[in-house]
């Protein structure tokens, strides 16, 4: 809402600047954001046009002569609308001041010297045009002489109020006014409503079908107007308040609208079908064309304003253009009514129209304030316009909405501020915002007039305490220790924060990814529809279609972002996140809405770190080995099976379980997704579900070894196809309690060095006893015995 | 072959001689060893020639073949170990002249980076734990009950204009949380008051310009207890801003409106550009404004069934992102989830 300080003077008697202001109000809850000045200028003044010929050296300036009053003066001009003789004009002579700080002198143009200048809108702070010097009317006010900025009500400075949606009585100068009033003790000066005569003879029938929807519904009817445009000081305000002058008349609505924050609407009256206003709910499909030129359909929700037999206005939101005010209107209806706040506001989304009296119905505008400001504007109609009032005022309000009472404890007041503050100066802060106050001792008896609609219980005139008395001036305290229920951080959080440090140790840089994703993406992961994964669930109005799928995978996102990366040149990736999936819960009942997975994924791509050169390529083994010191970080041993995700390469995957748990996958991406998404160097991902991870075993130290170790080695031929993995199993099967380790060494196929068919592998064994050094023989008897065991079990060829 | 003691005295200063001679033309331990062994070890020359003399000296001179032999056995002793000394000292001083160009790169095994969200988050979790507040978590997809009317923002209520809101297709009622204030709710509903909690997270508004991201993280807190005050918020806000940004800062509360708080208040920081003189992030105020706060509304406290006459609280909430780019001067909250790793790796 923007605010002139010009303007709240002439409410509120203050001597603060701008700047001043906006830290009062600021620190009072209504937030200025910017203070600009405007029209900051000094001596320039209305000049009558007398003459005008061109420049005798350059066709595109005129010579102007200028009256002010006392004496005609020749003004050199480059503007191409240089009026007619008779019309005003702005002139700034020498020593005049504008605002971007010139002062004028008399300057040579073309062989001819110019005593100041004839001014633009721009140039004199009052708006951004440069089309041509400001060009006055009779109507403007201003005679030859008049200092410009006197009679137009500059300088002023507008201020930018963010307004909150619970003050609807500050989206006007009044409630701002009172606010200044309330904060700093002067005297607000409410402007008066002059009464008006019965002159004219006009009438018109309002019927109100909808109380549930408009509660209060008032008209004048107005004649005998002339619309034309409104003086430029009207103008000025306007346009520095951010609204288009229209017309006098619609222009007296805007002035009453940013003046008490009550919406008005002036019907031409002689286009309202019967002279009739019928305020009732609009019928399904019922059409109206609005002011903006577009053809709105209604519902029965909404608020209709019609005449005998259409809508005319959407009520609270958009007048039509049927009746809209033109040129020839001679006679108006001016409606000010109180609508319903959640039925206007639902009409405005649904229309997806968002006005300034939409904006203040939706809020609450002040129903015992309609009738003055229907008052007030026409008023000014009469002012600007010639107005006069023709019947008697309509004022429907079948059931009147009643002030508050509330009862204010000066003791909750201390309680729930943490602050000292007797009751007098709670009861004082209370009046001075213009509440009916009754001190009763410890109980303060208000009631709240209807302007503010925020305020309806005890704990809101508390916070009007606390903002009045400054926050400031609150102590600040500790509250006594307690035990709460809780820990921190909870196991969960806690499991997270473990793995990203060992992720971090391992050389990985975490990375957060947006939670939508594109479905596209999500496709190419390959799952079956049968799998949740494969159905996301989707946002009904995603900012674009690349972020409408929330993510069933970690991976996609950290994928997109090795793509882009690598896109960039960086070579050597290890990313990682940590973040939820979302999926599904397919009907099943839970507490939250959808089956929320905390998840960790990693991407890797590149080369083992080497020293003046690069190191080897990236395999499979370097995913899996961080995976396994990982998952070791949280305490957890896991095993890894070939497995059949789609995403990754057939070949090169496997399940990671822990206890027969699967809870995570790492293997080469596919190079089908790597193409679909644009990653040409092979890649490396895994992905573990942290909330799958079951807290691991506490850790207890064991006893450090006290006997020396005996390694023995194997080593063997054996077909091919038998994982590391079955032998080990086999070797665990028949190990010895004193075989405390086993190690792979070595894993070779090279033809040549091993039979067709065949691999050689080399494996350690080391020995130990906990409570004694082992005898050669007892190593020797130990490590036969399992050899016997693993030649039984598997076929090997013994090197 | 007649011997006397004298001939083995001669044959071993013979052999002595020689081994002399032969360590000195041994540059290895090694050699050396070997060396010795071939004259002073058990089987060497030495002892060899002293069994030769004994099998035919007669028992009155064994006594002093022996004792000479074990003289001339020691005496080579003493050479080795003399020869052995000075051989280490000789590789000492050649391993000492060795030098590297120390200007040559580390063998290096990277740490990675943790996100600065991360870093920020733990840092608040710390602050705050030492005031016994406990971390709490809930959904990102809430039910509109959660995210919105059980915070006092019933569905036609303009305060839901203040956060643009992500629907879930075919779910009317469930939405991407636009705030971490579901937390709030959840944590009330699930057990009786005292609480203390701090809730960071991701939430969600369909916002995206310069300086929004549609996604970002906040942190809620939230204590609820008998005597609860609006001076308690105050304080552990300012003990908060002067261990996070350091003692010389400071925390500014404006009146601001919030439908789940009353009074609602804005919370400012000194700047973090300029230290509270003034400066263009701040428009020249000396504050930046961080987030919202104020006194649990007791609305709020009739939707989770608290007795707002026997229970007070405060709750607030801040941008996690924003306090990251105040602790790090990032001005532009994309970075945060563009996945660039020229970003990430700077947060050491």
């Amino acid at each position: 809402m923007k605010i002139s300080r010009r303007w709240l003077t002439e409410l509120v008697e203050t001597p603060l600047s701008g700047g001043e202001l906006a830290k009062l109000l600021t620190m009072a809850g209504l937030e200025v954001e910017a203070v600009t000045p405007v029209g900051n200028f000094s001596g320039v003044v209305a000049a009558e046009v007398r003459g005008r010929r061109p420049h005798p050296q350059a066709n595109k300036l005129t010579l102007v002569d200028v009256f002010d009053g006392q004496k005609v003066t020749q003004v050199v001009c480059g503007a191409p609308n240089v009026p007619e003789p008779g019309a005003i004009v702005l002139w700034a002579p020498p020593g005049a001041k504008l605002p971007d700080g010139r002062a004028l002198e008399p300057k040579e143009i073309r062989g001819i010297v110019s005593p100041g200048m004839l001014c633009a809108e721009d140039e004199l702070g009052l708006g951004t045009s440069h089309e041509g010097i400001l060009v006055l009317s009779e109507k403007d006010g201003l005679a030859p002489g008049d200092n410009a900025a006197e009679k137009l009500g500059l300088p002023d400075e507008i201020l930018e109020v963010n307004v909150t949606p619970n003050r609807p009585d500050c989206l006007g100068h009044l409630g701002v006014a009172r606010e200044i009033a309330a904060l700093t003790g002067a005297e607000l000066r409410l402007p008066p409503v002059p009464p008006m005569h019965l002159e004219g003879s006009a009438s018109a029938t309002v019927r109100l079908e909808d109380p549930e929807g408009c509660p209060r519904y008032s008209a004048l009817v107005l004649d005998n107007l002339t619309v034309g445009p409104s003086p430029l000081a009207v103008r000025l305000r306007l346009q520095a308040l951010g609204v288009r002058a229209i017309s006098n008349v619609v222009d007296a609505t805007n002035l009453v609208l940013l003046e008490r924050g009550q919406p008005l609407h002036a019907f031409d009256l002689d286009k309202l079908a019967g002279h009739t206003i019928v305020i009732r709910r609009a019928r399904a499909g019922e059409k109206i064309a609005t002011l903006d030129g577009q053809e709105r359909t209604l519902t029965d929700e909404d608020v209709a304003i019609c005449d005998e037999a259409h809508p005319v206005a959407v009520a609270g939101v958009m007048g039509g253009s049927s009746s809209e005010v033109s040129a020839s209107t001679r006679r108006v209806l001016l409606e000010s009514a109180y609508f319903s706040p959640a039925r206007v506001r639902r009409t405005a989304r649904r229309l997806g129209l968002h006005t300034e009296a939409s904006h203040r119905f939706e809020r609450g505008v002040d129903p015992e304030g309609v009738l003055d400001a229907a008052r007030a504007c026409a008023d000014w109609m009469q002012r600007l316009s010639g107005a006069r009032l023709a019947g008697a005022p309509i004022d429907l309000y079948p059931k009147r909405i009643e002030p508050v009472r509330l009862a204010l404890r000066a003791s909750r007041t201390r309680a729930l501020l943490g602050l000292e503050l007797p009751a007098a100066r709670q009861a004082e802060i209370l009046s001075a915002l213009g509440l009916e106050v009754d001190p009763a001792g410890e109980t303060i008896h208000v009631l709240v007039p209807t302007r503010r609609p925020d305020l309806t219980r005890e704990v809101d005139l508390i916070e009007e305490i606390a903002r009045v008395h400054g926050f400031d001036s609150v102590p600040a305290t500790v509250p006594p220790l307690r035990r709460a229920p809780g820990v921190s951080p909870p196991p969960a959080s806690l499991k997270a924060d473990r793995a990203r440090d060992a992720l971090r140790g391992l050389g990985f840089d975490e990375l957060s990814t947006y939670a939508f994703v594109p479905p596209a993406h999500l496709a190419a992961l390959g799952y079956p529809e049968s799998d949740r994964r494969a159905r996301p669930i989707r946002l009904q109005n995603p900012i674009r279609e690349e972020q409408s799928a929330m993510r069933t995978s970690l991976a996609v996102g950290l994928l997109s972002a090795l793509a882009s990366n690598l896109l960039r040149g960086e070579g050597e990736l290890r990313l990682f996140e940590v973040g939820e999936i979302f999926l599904r819960r397919d009907g099943a009942p839970a507490d939250t809405p959808a089956e929320e997975r905390r998840q960790l994924a990693g991407v890797m791509s590149g080369h083992r770190e080497g020293w003046l050169k690069p190191g080897e390529p990236l395999d499979l083994f370097d995913a899996k080995g961080v995976v396994v010191e990982l998952l070791s970080a949280l305490g957890h041993v896991a095993d890894f099976e070939p497995s059949r995700e789609p995403w990754l390469h057939p070949g090169v995957q496997a399940r990671v379980s822990i206890l027969g748990r699967e809870v995570g996958r790492l293997g080469e991406v596919h190079p089908d997704l790597r193409a679909k998404l644009g990653i040409e160097a092979r890649a490396f991902a895994f992905e573990l579900d942290l909330d799958a991870l079951g807290a691991a075993p506490p850790l207890r130290l064991a006893e450090l070894p006290r006997f020396p170790a005996v390694t023995r080695d194997l080593s063997f031929f054996i077909a091919a196809e038998v994982s590391a993995g079955a032998i080990r199993a086999a070797i665990d099967r028949a190990r010895d309690p004193l075989c405390v380790e086993v190690k792979v060494l070595e894993d070779y196929r090279e033809p040549g060095r091993v039979p067709a068919g065949k691999k050689g592998m080399l494996w350690s064994f080391t020995y130990r006893a906990p409570d004694r050094t082992l005898t050669d023989a007892e190593v020797q008897s130990a490590h036969e015995r399992l050899l016997a065991a693993l030649k039984s079990a598997l076929e090997l060829e013994l090197r | 072959m007649a011997s006397s003691p004298d001939d083995l005295k001669a044959r071993l200063h013979g052999l002595l001689s020689e081994f002399q001679a032969k360590i000195e033309r041994a540059h290895t331990e090694q050699e050396l060893r070997k060396v010795f062994a071939d004259y002073g070890g058990s089987q060497g020359a030495i002892r060899v020639a002293q069994k030769d003399a004994l099998k035919e000296a007669p028992n009155a001179e064994k006594k002093a073949i022996g004792q000479l032999s074990n003289a001339v056995v020691a005496e080579v002793e003493r050479a080795l170990e003399g020869r052995l000394a000075a051989l280490h000292e000789a590789e000492r001083r050649r391993d000492l002249e060795r030098t590297v160009d120390v200007s040559l790169p580390g063998r290096v095994r990277r740490l990675g980076h943790l996100h600065p969200t991360t870093l920020v988050r733990r840092e608040i979790e710390q602050i705050f734990a030492q005031l016994g507040f406990t971390v709490a978590e809930g959904p990102q997809i809430e039910t509109d009950f959660h995210n919105f009317e059980a915070l006092a923002m019933p569905k036609d209520h303009p305060a839901r204009d203040m956060q643009d809101t992500f629907y879930i297709e075919g779910e009317p009622e469930l939405v991407l949380r636009t705030h971490t204030s579901p937390v709030q709710i959840r944590t009330m509903l699930s057990g009786p008051p005292p609480i203390r909690i701090i809730a960071p997270g991701p939430v969600y508004r369909k916002d995206d310009d310069p300086t929004h991201s549609p996604m970002f993280n906040q942190v809620e807190g939230l204590c609820v207890d008998e005597g609860i005050t609006f001076a308690d918020l105050k304080g552990v806000l300012l003990h908060f801003a002067k261990r996070f940004f350091g003692e010389e800062w400071g925390v500014r509360l404006r009146p601001s409106f919030f439908p789940f708080t009353e009074p609602s208040a804005e919370i400012d920081f000194t700047c973090a550009f300029c230290a509270g003189s003034g400066c263009r992030t701040c428009k020249g105020s000396g504050w930046i404004e961080i987030g919202g706060a104020g006194m649990v509304d007791p609305e709020v406290f009739a939707h989770v069934g608290y007795d707002p006459e026997r229970y007070t609280g405060f709750a607030f909430g801040w941008g996690l992102d924003r306090m990251a780019m105040l602790r790090y001067h990032i001005d532009d909250i994309k970075l945060f989830f563009d996945g660039d790793v020229r970003f990430a790796r700077q947060f050491k």
